[in-house]
């Protein structure tokens, strides 16, 4: 597997490439934007590993010119804790945002969860934890038993579960559960993302908040 | 009633228009913040209606509404004055008005006071000079405005729309009226009825009149027949409000259109005294109708005399006041021009005076507009000749110099042109003698007024007469040549006399409205293209004084909304202070006052409100010479510049606001790239201390243990800081959305990490609570500032309670620890920065408390501490208003789409 690092400090990227070295990655290294973007050309990573303070141009453009023509798995590592600095990130196409000083280890963690997805395709990752979606019924169980869910329900935990393990923001929910016009409607969400999680009671899943920015289905063990 | 058919478009589907609904919801929203207006009618004095009123005042009071009597005349009647008792009286302000004193109504004191409901006796009621406002009337409506309900006492008679009717039936003329808007404006009005007989009863017993007044009033208005006429014209009148009030109860259910109907009326007005009374019948006929109404003013060439002139003013004026659309325009055939306004405007109805008198040589308006009108109906009416006659002061005007000049010219010309003639009317006949006459008089009307032209004309025929048809020096003519020649000249000068000076008057006219117009755009690009907006102003005005020979003063609105204390510098006269008076109260009820109005009008000069469709600019004052009047016309022409000036200044306003915004955006940048910048290169090298420390995770190293303490102690501090410096830069924007409160409380705990794991932190919040509309992460930041507090100051193993409640909008967060509590003394203290009490440990940079109370506040909140009576401290964060949201039972909650 390849991973490209994006990041200007020196001591960031030994040390990334460390970690992600011992875990089986094959690392290369962009010092600049444009660089980056020149070896994500060429080394067609598999996952992608960006700062947002570059010295050239900010990294939230430089994601945005990757999107246009790449759907490689981007996690964000940024000492930018704000949300709308987060929010920015997720809209211009991150699928992950670790702020640093960060964990090695919720690193990782999280970058295997993008990959996971990307790996397994949009629609075919109907599992995550106890939890699994049967889409041709609309129909869930929990650990082998029947989940009984409404409509609403079932689409908001499919998107969940899609994503297991990866933050989904709140338009994204809004708008596939409830359509566009519904994006300002976050409440409801609220409301039943709390229906969710009583059903969920005594699994081994969790719908954890994102504050301001989403949510994200975590198996409680990770 | 007749109702036109020709218009209603079918197929137009009764669904409410969007833009009628909101008209009513202002209307509604309106008159929920102005005070309600409860009128009491009467047919005529005497049926109760004060004492009514007064019954209705004590079983407020006795509900416990603050009730004052403002003014209340008792005309001696017992019954009424004992009703008075244990209501509290305002005294009446006392005016000295030349060798008398007036006691009159005083709204001042009623404003100050400020009362719940105040009593306002005789509506209609004339204020003594001097005071604010000329009509009671209008005290009222100040009173309604600043949110103070009124209850008032009227007679039928004294309705504007009714007047002409009282004045046919009784043959009184009624001087003092209240307009129609008012009584549309009251939430209720209520009838006063009496039968006849009662009343004539009860005037014989003398409770109504006393004494001699009783039997003058018996003798002259108090018959059977009159009144009569006037309890039914009170009855129709109230049956027609109530009818109204239905409609309108129907139209807020199911709105078709802004009119029940779609007539439209039109009435032609011009100087005559019956157009008033044409104005009143339409307006009835159009409250009949439910329809809007024109008042058309039809400018010929004609010039006006002054008494016309204020006649036209007088009855234009009384339209406004009634609510129509007065419309002035230009031709010279009035029937055509009201027929095209008709035409262009979907009139459906033209109501015309009938013609006094037939006139063989000369179709009458009605006639003519009847054989021009095509599909449009013509309402052709008796009007009654206005007894009111115009009542400011009569300006006899003189004779101009100009006038006497131009008669001395034409003697002058004739005379010469005799002279010459004389002398060669032997070489030439005196056939051609005739027609360098008539040359002289094209050219005379040219430059002259009609009066000397037709003097010239006659003059001259005279002269050819006398001194050149044979026999001359005698006005006797044998042939019959001659004298066809002599009546044809003599028409012929007069004919072309009148025409080429109507010409004349038209063109003066023409250039008149062109001057107006140019005005218009010379103030409208001045003002507005001008790089300075103060220059562009300062030219505006000249151009206005210019265009009236008046001078204008300017108060310009300030940033802060409130009016500017001295006038624009480019005024050209300076308001002395009486006049601020009349400028304020211009400003705060948003209508022309001052001279030439009903309001203040001993004021020098006229003001006018600078509004535009949502602002009020400012005030814009003319003071015109001395002895000048204000006509209609000119009146419109202010009023457009006002317009124009407050379109201006409002466009200023916007660019000032807009440039203002682009320099806080720009300040706020420049911040944020520092911030930015410093927690990049603080956080960095704490991201590879921390990063380099987990690598070496398995050496177990007790040095290494210290260092990462360490660490997460800088990384506290760094937080802080930043965190700090971002409040204190007000760069914080708090971004409200729906939070479940036991999320924020997660989000904290999380936030603060392992230090917290020595303290079980126990939540009591409602299964069912509501969500919460804050800034989540600001809350949550907040909230792990105070626990983290908490985990310092208290002994490990020691819990955290945490407990939510919501109450009438108000949600607290109170988080109690079971430690040894605040110090006595310092529970204000702990939110300053950079505070730590004596004793503390280490660890803490005394900022988190005062980030905590920084970030509270800045969502309208507030924080505060105290020592919970069993023990610990306690901290309380409290959102007032906040906006909640308790979840529906799933069913209601909008469905997902299909997926």
């Amino acid at each position: 597997m390849i991973a490209l690092i994006i990041d200007d400090e020196i001591q960031i990227r030994r040390l990334l490439r460390l970690a992600l070295e011992s875990r089986g990655y094959t690392v290369h290294e962009g010092t600049t934007g444009q660089l980056g973007l020149q070896a994500a050309v060429f080394s067609k990573p598999d996952v992608l590993l960006l700062d947002l303070g570059l010295p050239d141009m900010d990294g939230v453009d430089v994601l945005k010119r990757l999107r246009e023509w790449s759907q490689v798995p981007v996690l964000v590592l940024s000492v930018r804790d704000q949300e709308t600095a987060k929010l920015a990130a997720f809209d211009a196409g991150a699928d992950d945002y670790v702020t640093k000083p960060f964990s090695t280890a919720e690193l990782m963690a999280r970058l295997t969860a993008i990959q996971r997805r990307h790996g397994a395709g949009d629609v075919a990752n109907l599992q995550a934890g106890g939890v699994s979606l049967d889409p041709a019924h609309h129909e869930a169980t929990l650990d082998g038993q029947p989940l009984k869910l409404t409509p609403t329900e079932y689409a908001l935990l499919a998107q969940l579960v899609r994503h297991a393990g990866r933050i989904v923001t709140l338009k994204q929910l809004l708008r596939t559960v409830w359509g566009p016009q519904a994006e300002q409607q976050s409440h409801y969400l609220r409301v039943y993302v709390n229906h969710l999680r009583k059903k969920l009671e005594g699994s081994n899943l969790d719908i954890r908040n994102e504050p301001g920015i989403g949510y994200r289905l975590q198996t409680r063990d990770s | 009633m007749v109702m036109t058919s020709n218009r209603i478009h079918p197929g137009e589907n009764d669904r409410p228009d969007p833009d009628a609904l909101l008209a009513q919801l202002q209307q509604e929203d309106a008159a929920l913040k102005s005070g309600k207006l409860h009128i009491y009618l009467g047919m005529c004095p005497g049926v109760g209606k004060t004492y009514a009123m007064l019954q209705s005042a004590r079983q407020r009071a006795g509900e416990g509404v603050d009730v004052l009597v403002g003014i209340v005349e008792t005309h001696g009647r017992p019954e009424t004055a004992v009703l008075l008792e244990r209501l509290p009286v305002l005294p009446r302000q006392k005016l000295e008005h030349r060798e008398f004193t007036l006691e009159e109504f005083d709204i001042d004191a009623v404003l100050r006071q400020r009362p719940q409901l105040v009593l306002v006796d005789e509506l209609a009621h004339t204020n003594a000079p001097g005071s604010r406002h000329a009509k009671r009337y209008q005290d009222v409506l100040e009173l309604l405005e600043a949110g103070i309900d009124v209850l008032t006492t009227l007679n039928v008679q004294h309705i504007e729309s009714q007047v002409d009717i009282v004045q046919q039936i009784t043959g009184v003329a009624v001087h003092e009226t209240v307009p129609d808007s008012i009584l549309d404006r009251a939430q209720e009005i209520q009838l006063i009825d009496l039968s006849v007989e009662h009343l004539l009863q009860r005037l014989a017993e003398g409770k109504v009149y006393l004494g001699e007044r009783a039997e003058r009033a018996a003798a002259n208005f108090f018959k059977q027949g009159n009144l009569t006429a006037l309890r039914e014209l009170a009855l129709r009148f109230t049956a027609s409000q109530v009818d109204r009030y239905l409609e309108d109860i129907r139209r807020a259910r199911r709105v078709s259109s802004p009119w029940k109907t779609n007539a439209r009326l039109l009435v032609g007005v011009g100087p005559s005294p019956y157009a008033e009374s044409l104005v009143r019948w339409t307006r009835r006929a159009a409250t009949r109708l439910n329809c809007p109404w024109l008042v058309v003013w039809v400018e010929g060439s004609r010039a006006l005399s002054p008494e016309e002139q204020e006649r036209l003013t007088l009855s234009l004026g009384l339209a406004r006041k009634l609510g129509a659309e007065v419309v002035s325009v230009t031709g010279e055939s009035i029937s055509e021009a009201l027929l095209q306004v008709a035409r262009e405007r979907n009139v459906s109805q033209i109501v015309v005076g009938k013609p006094e008198r037939a006139n063989w040589w000369r179709k009458s308006l009605a006639d003519r507009l009847i054989r021009g009108s095509g599909d449009i109906e013509v309402c052709v009416i008796r009007p009654l000749a206005a007894t009111r006659q115009p009542n400011s002061k009569k300006l006899r005007e003189p004779v101009p110099a100009s006038l006497v000049t131009e008669y001395s010219w034409v003697l002058a010309i004739v005379f010469t042109i005799a002279s010459l003639c004389w002398a060669m009317s032997p070489l030439t006949g005196y056939m051609l003698v005739a027609l360098v006459f008539l040359l002289a008089i094209v050219l005379a009307a040219l430059r002259f007024q009609t009066g000397p032209v037709l003097v010239m004309a006659t003059l001259s025929a005279l002269t050819w007469n006398f001194f050149f048809i044979p026999p001359h020096y005698t006005f006797d003519i044998q042939k019959v040549e001659d004298w066809t020649m002599f009546v044809l000249f003599f028409i012929v000068a007069l004919s072309m006399g009148n025409l080429t000076s109507r010409l004349r008057i038209r063109e003066i006219a023409e250039r008149r409205r062109l001057r107006q117009t140019d005005t218009l755009l010379r103030v409208t690009q001045s003002a507005a293209l001008a790089v300075e907006l103060e220059n562009g102003l300062a030219e505006a005005l000249r151009t206005i004084d210019g265009l009236l020979q008046a001078s204008t003063a300017l108060v310009v609105r300030e940033a802060d909304r409130s009016l500017a204390k001295s006038a624009h510098r480019a005024s050209s006269f300076q308001p002395s202070p009486k006049e601020w008076g009349v400028i304020t109260w211009t400003f705060n009820n948003k209508q022309c006052a001052g001279r030439f109005t009903d309001t203040l009008p001993e004021s020098a000069a006229i003001w006018f409100p600078l509004q535009t469709a949502t602002s009020l600019m400012g005030v814009l004052g003319v003071r015109m010479p001395y002895e000048a009047q204000l006509d209609f016309n000119t009146r419109q022409t202010i009023e457009t510049l006002a317009l124009q000036l407050a379109l201006v200044l409002e466009k200023n306003h916007f660019i000032q606001a807009v440039k203002q915004a682009e320099v806080v955006a720009q300040s706020e940048k420049l911040h944020r790239t520092l911030l930015d910048s410093v927690s990049h290169e603080m956080k960095t090298p704490l991201a590879i201390i921390q990063a380099s420390l987990e690598g070496m995770h398995g050496l177990r190293n007790p040095y290494l243990a210290e260092i990462g303490t360490a660490t997460r102690r800088l990384q506290r501090v760094v937080d802080s800081l930043l965190q700090m410096s971002r409040l204190e830069s007000e760069i914080l924007k708090p971004n409200l959305d729906w939070c479940e409160v036991r999320d924020v409380i997660t989000a904290a705990r999380q936030a603060v990490g392992a230090q917290l794991d020595a303290h079980p932190l126990r939540i009591s919040l409602a299964e069912d609570f509501p969500l919460i509309k804050v800034d989540h992460s600001l809350f949550a930041q907040a909230l792990a500032n105070i626990l983290h507090n908490a985990a310092i100051y208290t002994p490990e193993g020691s819990g955290i309670d945490v407990a939510g409640s919501l109450e009438d909008k108000c949600f607290a967060l109170s988080i109690r620890d079971h430690g040894p509590g605040l110090p006595s003394g310092t529970e204000h203290r702990v939110f300053e920065k950079f505070y730590r009490a004596d004793g503390t440990p280490p660890g803490g940079t005394g900022l988190g408390l005062a980030i905590a109370r920084g970030f509270i506040q800045a969502q309208g909140g507030r924080i505060l501490a105290r020592n919970h009576p069993g023990g610990g401290a306690e901290f309380v964060i409290e959102l007032e208003g906040v906006e909640t949201f308790a979840p529906p039972e799933s069913a209601s909650a909008p469905k997902a789409r299909s997926p």
